[in-house]
């Protein structure tokens, strides 16, 4: 399935008297793979959940397929959209098959159907899907359950996929791998990502552009190659700046 | 007449007061699962219910078992002397360990769970019986051992509205001040609850294993 398009357009958000987001606009084009990049606390997180409808702007508009995510029933809007966070949220009750099968099974696909689809994700996140399939969630390590998480969000063809952190808990080296086959993977799959991390490493190997947040607004959208070229602000450089002294993995 | 001469005498008195006190009890805690369960869940749906429920159930256990047997006697169609009467007031006295605990082990399912079955597009139903109650389900259990548990000595209480079970031999007992007969009702009746105790634990734990959760 391609890839739908995402927008936000000058969306407000506050939590209290805290303003999280200030106006923001950004436009994910179909099929591209989007990283929000800031430090922790920029309001990152919100604006990803607010495409799913797990926050609701105060104001502005969201928009999904050219559609504004208010008008969309959650539900629906949800099941078109991969979801997965950092702290994963596998359903500790289910082995890691049926947690890969839930939302292909919420969608009424055959019972042949998700569960080939599982053993095809599982081996796409380089899990084996007869011993890692069969266990439970909490005999896996951190890394491998964020793998299923990816796995899980994955499963149903979602055109566009929201990924929190997503591989915040596996190791610098596994995490390198994970992330170009990634970048194989949602290429190759077509689907729109928008992807949040606080990595920028991480951010430039992923993304087609990088939109930088900061003190509740995006200080630049761009590729990351012009991202490094033509810095918009200074806190745009000292970010990009970081990376480049940054040790390697 | 030594004790054991007694027992074989009253074997089986014992064994048809035993039966009818274990049916006593499961009846009970079966309508009070029947009851609070759903009670429960409704409760972690509709916040303004959980005020009037758990207060109503919490109130109920404050009153003296055999105060609350008394004060169902007079009601129509369900007092009375017998077995209705013993049964709604172990039914009452289960409601709230139930209760609670199915609210308990709902409210605390790991909030990043949640987020994650509201993110993939979860109903609220679908959430609540793929995701919560199974969950919840261990704590469930405990709550459902405890009502047992007290079920059983309530029921030995329930002898004075004339509701059979172990009891009738305590009370016997007690009117014809016969320690044999007390002791052949009080024994099978705690050996009957740690019993119980025994079995629901094991479920408890093999069900806290399968969710993961042990
Ligand atoms: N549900 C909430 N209630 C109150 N404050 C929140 C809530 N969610 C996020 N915040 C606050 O909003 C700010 C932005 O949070 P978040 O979007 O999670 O940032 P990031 O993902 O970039 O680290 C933080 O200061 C956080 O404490
Ligand atoms: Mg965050």
């Amino acid at each position: 399935m391609s890839g739908a398009s995402i927008e936000f357009r000058r969306v407000s958000k506050a939590f209290g008297d805290r303003r999280v987001l200030r106006e923001v606009s950004l436009e994910i084009r179909a099929g591209e793979t989007c990283v929000l990049l800031g430090p922790s606390g920029c309001g990152k997180t919100t604006l990803l959940r607010l495409v799913n409808r797990l926050e609701e702007a105060d104001s502005g508009e969201v928009l999904f397929a050219g559609r504004e995510v208010a008008r969309w029933d959650p539900v629906a809007l949800r099941r078109r959209i991969g979801y997965a966070i950092q702290s994963v949220g596998l359903f500790p009750h289910l082995p890691v098959r049926a947690n890969v099968e839930l939302v292909p099974r919420l969608l009424g696909w055959t019972r042949e159907r998700r569960r080939a689809r599982a053993i095809e994700m599982l081996r796409l996140v380089g899990l084996d899907p007869e011993d890692v399939g069969r266990r439970k969630p909490h005999q896996l390590s951190g890394g491998q359950r964020q793998r299923v998480g990816v796995a899980r969000a994955l499963a149903a063809d979602p055109e566009a996929l929201l990924l929190d952190e997503p591989f915040g808990a596996v190791d610098p080296i596994a995490r390198g791998r994970l992330q170009s086959e990634f970048r194989s993977l949602s290429r190759r799959l077509g689907m729109t990502v928008l992807f949040v991390t606080h990595d920028v490493r991480e951010a430039f190997r992923l993304a087609d552009r990088i939109a930088v947040v900061a003190e509740g607004v995006i200080q630049q959208v761009a590729p990351p190659a012009k991202l490094r070229s033509a810095p918009a602000s200074g806190i745009v450089e000292a970010l990009v700046r970081g990376a480049e002294t940054e040790p390697a993995p | 007449m030594s004790l054991s001469e007694f027992l074989v005498q009253r074997w089986p008195e014992i064994v048809e007061l035993s039966l009818e006190h274990i049916g006593l009890v499961l009846v009970s805690i079966g309508l009070a699962v029947a009851l609070a369960v759903p009670l429960g869940f409704a409760v972690t749906r509709i916040p303004w219910l959980a005020r009037p429920v758990l207060g109503f159930s919490g109130v109920v256990q404050t009153v003296p078992s055999l105060a609350l047997f008394g004060l169902l006697l007079p009601l129509p169609l369900i007092g009375g002397l017998g077995n209705r009467t013993a049964i709604l007031a172990l039914v009452l006295y289960a409601l709230l360990p139930i209760l609670r605990n199915t609210v308990t082990g709902v409210r605390s399912v790991d909030p990043a769970i949640l987020d994650a079955a509201d993110g993939m597009g979860m109903t609220d139903w679908q959430r609540l019986t793929l995701v919560e109650a199974p969950l919840a389900l261990p704590t469930i259990f405990a709550g459902i051992r405890i009502a047992t548990v007290v079920g059983v000595g309530l029921v030995t209480i329930a002898a004075a509205v004339g509701a059979g079970g172990l009891g009738s031999f305590i009370f016997r007992g007690l009117a014809m001040l016969d320690t044999r007969l007390l002791l052949v009702g009080a024994i099978p009746s705690a050996l009957l609850a740690l019993a119980a105790d025994g079995l629901l634990a094991v479920a408890e734990r093999r069900l806290a294993a399968a969710t993961g959760t042990g």
